[in-house]
């Protein structure tokens, strides 16, 4: 382990501020309070939280389940500015690339939004600024008329070539599938690239962690292949960087679900992937198999946040558990407007 | 960063040696053997103390309420040096 840091980078103060605001996140209690709420009450009780500056800042404009998702969305992005903010050095450079996720999401936002010719005030509230992006590029993105000048309008960013090579497909199909699929390959691509994980001590967990994530993206869409039963080619869908399967194992793992359970049981995953594979094989049902990924996700990032303390993990860790709590919050409040009953709302929730 | 202090411990044990072989009966005055015991125990504190503080600063940072523990924390490495202090009135 590194005691002092070779590359300037502070993971121990990063750590430290990351690990207090870990302990600032909703535990099962609060859960239980939130999923008995309306959603005004639901906003009243995030005023009282952590949230209460967003929640104040967008009081007078919104109201309702309005409030609680543009408050939830802004409180994550204030969160993860934060620790570009703090963090030096390597572990700056890592988590930038791990946040261009959220460029990611922005540009699907914006895909989906021109596509379905939404105002452009309407995209912008959906935005979660917490990636590379300026203000100035999101701005132009929702001004767009057409998903061509979407495309054209992010050529310079790392996004603009596959973008523009996908552009075919979907001129082809007039699905937003292609486009989309880009965006998230691109995002995997760019994340790892350039990294020599044998040698740099800071990157040799942050390539870790990440394996896990593409390895866990790959069984939900192999189960997701898997279920639908479709045509599709499942190495379409296949994310390069994981360390489970290879492109062509999984075309045939997906038509043998069996043999698909019985490799995730055996994978170095299967202690986290027990009771989701246990749910899977009793309840049957893809969205409770989905949940209990995530949360088996959620618990061998928190694991690797242990075994390697003074590294990029734990702010990895802090990330997901983020995201996760915020979009807990979103079902909650979401769930409680349409007038589902608490235990229905509590399937939803992704919990460790 | 550790590189240059090992290199430098090596270069005493050199001249330790040397001047052993020369022939006198001390080879290092003890006066001066406590002295570097003492700076050199003072630089491990100080590296261990970086990291400690880093830490307790973004601790506080967060929630000022971490003050009193975190200082205790930073300052805990120094007992390191104390204790090569105890050597200066052994010599």
């Amino acid at each position: 382990m590194n005691v002092i840091s070779r590359d300037a980078s502070n993971y121990s103060y990063v750590n430290a501020r990351v690990r207090s605001r870990w302990a600032l996140l909703l535990d099962a209690d609060e859960y239980d309070t939130l999923t008995r709420m309306g959603p005004s009450e639901i906003a009243r009780f995030l005023g009282e939280s952590e949230y209460s500056p967003e929640i104040d800042a967008l009081g007078s404009r919104h109201s309702g389940v309005d409030l609680v998702e543009h408050a939830l969305n802004r409180n994550l992005a204030r969160h993860f500015d934060d620790l570009l903010e703090w963090s030096q050095g390597t572990l700056y450079d890592l988590i930038s690339r791990y946040l261009r996720k959220f460029d990611a999401w922005n540009v699907k936002t914006a895909l989906r939004g021109v596509y379905s010719e939404t105002d452009a005030g309407v995209i912008d509230d959906d935005f979660i600024r917490a990636g590379e992006f300026d203000d100035a590029l999101l701005g132009t993105l929702e001004e767009c008329e057409s998903v061509e000048s979407v495309v054209d309008a992010l050529a310079e960013t790392v996004f603009g070539d596959p973008l523009a090579d996908a552009l075919d497909d979907y001129e082809e199909t007039g699905a937003l599938v292609p486009l989309e699929n880009a965006v998230d390959r691109t995002f995997y691509d760019t994340l790892l690239r350039g990294l020599n994980a044998a040698t740099e001590s800071g990157t040799r967990e942050f390539v870790k962690f990440l394996q896990a994530e593409v390895d866990f993206r790959n069984i939900r869409n192999a189960f997701r292949l898997a279920r639908s039963g479709g045509t599709i080619d499942p190495s379409e869908y296949y994310i390069e960087g994981g360390r489970l399967f290879e492109a062509s194992e999984l075309a045939s793992l997906v038509e043998n679900r069996d043999e698909l359970v019985a490799r995730l049981r055996e994978s170095r995953y299967g202690d986290q992937l027990g009771p989701a594979l246990e749910r899977l094989e009793s309840a049957d049902s893809l969205i409770g198999f989905e949940h209990a990924l995530d949360a088996a996700l959620l618990g061998y990032a928190d694991h690797l946040s242990h075994v390697f303390p003074l590294s990029v993990c734990p702010v990895l860790a802090y990330i997901l558990a983020k995201e996760r709590e915020v979009d807990n919050i979103r079902a909650i409040a979401r769930g409680r407007e349409v007038g589902l009953s608490g235990e229905e709302i509590e399937q939803e929730l992704v919990m460790l | 960063m550790y590189e240059t202090l090992v290199a430098a411990i090596n270069m005493l044990g050199l001249i330790a040696q040397q001047s052993a072989e020369a022939g006198s009966t001390v080879a290092f005055p003890p006066a001066a053997g406590a002295a570097l015991g003492v700076g050199i125990a003072a630089l491990g504190a100080g590296i261990a103390e970086g990291g400690i503080g880093a830490a307790a600063v973004g601790a506080i940072a967060e929630d000022s309420d971490f003050f009193g523990i975190g200082l205790l924390f930073t300052v805990l490495p120094e007992t390191l040096v104390i204790l090569a202090i105890v050597v200066i009135f052994i010599v």
